[in-house]
């Protein structure tokens, strides 16, 4: 009942958008809404909207436009606008992926982790940023506000940690294709596991949904390199050339 | 970039990457190209009286399916960037291999600097 209320409000709110959204994009959104409402691995469903909320002050946030501003980041000290609702140290790593993506580097991250968060947290952080940052781009691309966040889905979060998930490439442990098994046997289908396909995968669910959404918003893997035919109304090249935009205007290697 | 200039190198078109980087005059090569750069910088400057004009002219040229389909690249990149950078994941061996020469030239590989 509450994914059919949802989903006739998501409907409902992108009939305003500049023009009609496609029927996956707002069943995926409606996921979307829902997954962030859910209990995680180490958050529970309130405390991730929270997160998904914070991501979207980050914005307005008069420390991180000021360390934005200056020629070193860290060099500059103050408290984050928020709320209250979220950890000091969980506001600070929201806040900074959210306006300071391009300057983050392993000091910072190994500064939260010493400072008692744990990769297992950071990454479910990272994975609720994410989505919340998309479907907040998407609507705002679209000419409306963001969608507003659902009411929390109650339980607590699982505590799960993938047996087969090992140090690297990047700075947290993820799942290699190759080591991919028991319940992660299927985590990456007919992905080839590059390393971005790895980033979340500490936080299984939270690669799952990702990639969901990528599927649709984006290209399923299946699709990105096959140029014989096109998949949407604008072309392979149309697609890449506006990601590689995206990318560079964030000063981002992917 | 890998998959654009795979994109070119599969279909016989050439398409210029410098555009990438370009003052957004210089659609590279790309069908509607200037206004995918528009709607790409509006959007993330959060200019949305830009924005507006920017879809407007992008719908002109690649219609309302288009333009969702642009938004939903747009809304996947600008958060797929943030994972690669706050999970400190590198490029994988192949990429950064078939990438090197045009990361080099445009200046790509200094995004790594002034990390902390």
């Amino acid at each position: 009942m509450a994914y059919n209320c949802l989903m006739a409000s998501v409907t409902s709110y992108y009939a305003n958008a500049a023009a009609p959204v496609r029927a996956d994009i707002i069943v995926q959104h409606e996921r979307v809404l829902q997954h962030l409402a859910t209990p995680g691995s180490w958050y529970s469903g309130a405390e991730r909207l929270a997160i998904a909320k914070a991501a979207r002050e980050a914005r307005d946030c008069r420390l991180c436009q000021a360390r934005k501003d200056a020629l070193s980041p860290l060099s500059v000290q103050g408290e984050h606008d928020h709320d209250g609702d979220v950890p000091d140290i969980v506001i600070e790593a929201v806040h900074r992926i959210v306006t300071d993506q391009d300057r983050l580097g392993e000091s910072w991250f190994q500064g939260l982790m010493g400072r008692g968060l744990t990769p297992g947290r950071y990454v479910e952080i990272v994975g609720v940023m994410a989505h919340t940052v998309s479907i907040d781009t998407f609507a705002q691309a679209m000419g409306l506000a963001p969608l507003p966040l659902p009411e929390p889905v109650a339980g607590g979060p699982s505590g799960y940690v993938p047996a087969c998930a090992t140090p690297g490439p990047g700075w947290v442990a993820t799942i290699a294709k190759d080591n991919a098994s028991g319940p992660e046997a299927d985590i990456y289908a007919e992905m080839r596991g590059a390393n971005i396909q790895r980033a979340l995968t500490l936080v299984p669910d939270e690669k799952r949904s990702w990639f969901d959404l990528v599927g649709v918003q984006y290209l399923p893997q299946a699709w990105m390199r096959d140029f014989s035919q096109e998949f949407r109304a604008i072309s392979h090249a149309q697609i890449e050339f506006l990601a590689a935009r995206v990318s560079a205007l964030n000063r981002c290697m992917y | 970039m890998v998959l654009l200039r795979a994109s070119g190198e599969e279909t016989g078109e050439t398409y210029d990457l410098s555009a990438i980087h370009g003052d957004g005059s210089d659609g590279g090569g790309v069908a509607a190209g200037v206004e995918l750069l528009a709607f790409a910088d509006t959007l993330l400057a959060n200019d949305d009286a830009a924005l507006t004009r920017a879809r407007e002219n992008l719908r002109q040229v690649v219609g309302d399916e288009g333009l969702v389909d642009a938004a939903g690249v747009a809304a996947t990149f600008n958060a797929i960037d943030r994972i690669a950078d706050a999970t400190g994941i590198p490029l994988d061996d192949r990429n950064a291999e078939i990438s090197a020469d045009f990361r080099a030239a445009l200046g790509i590989d200094s995004y790594a600097a002034g990390r902390v």
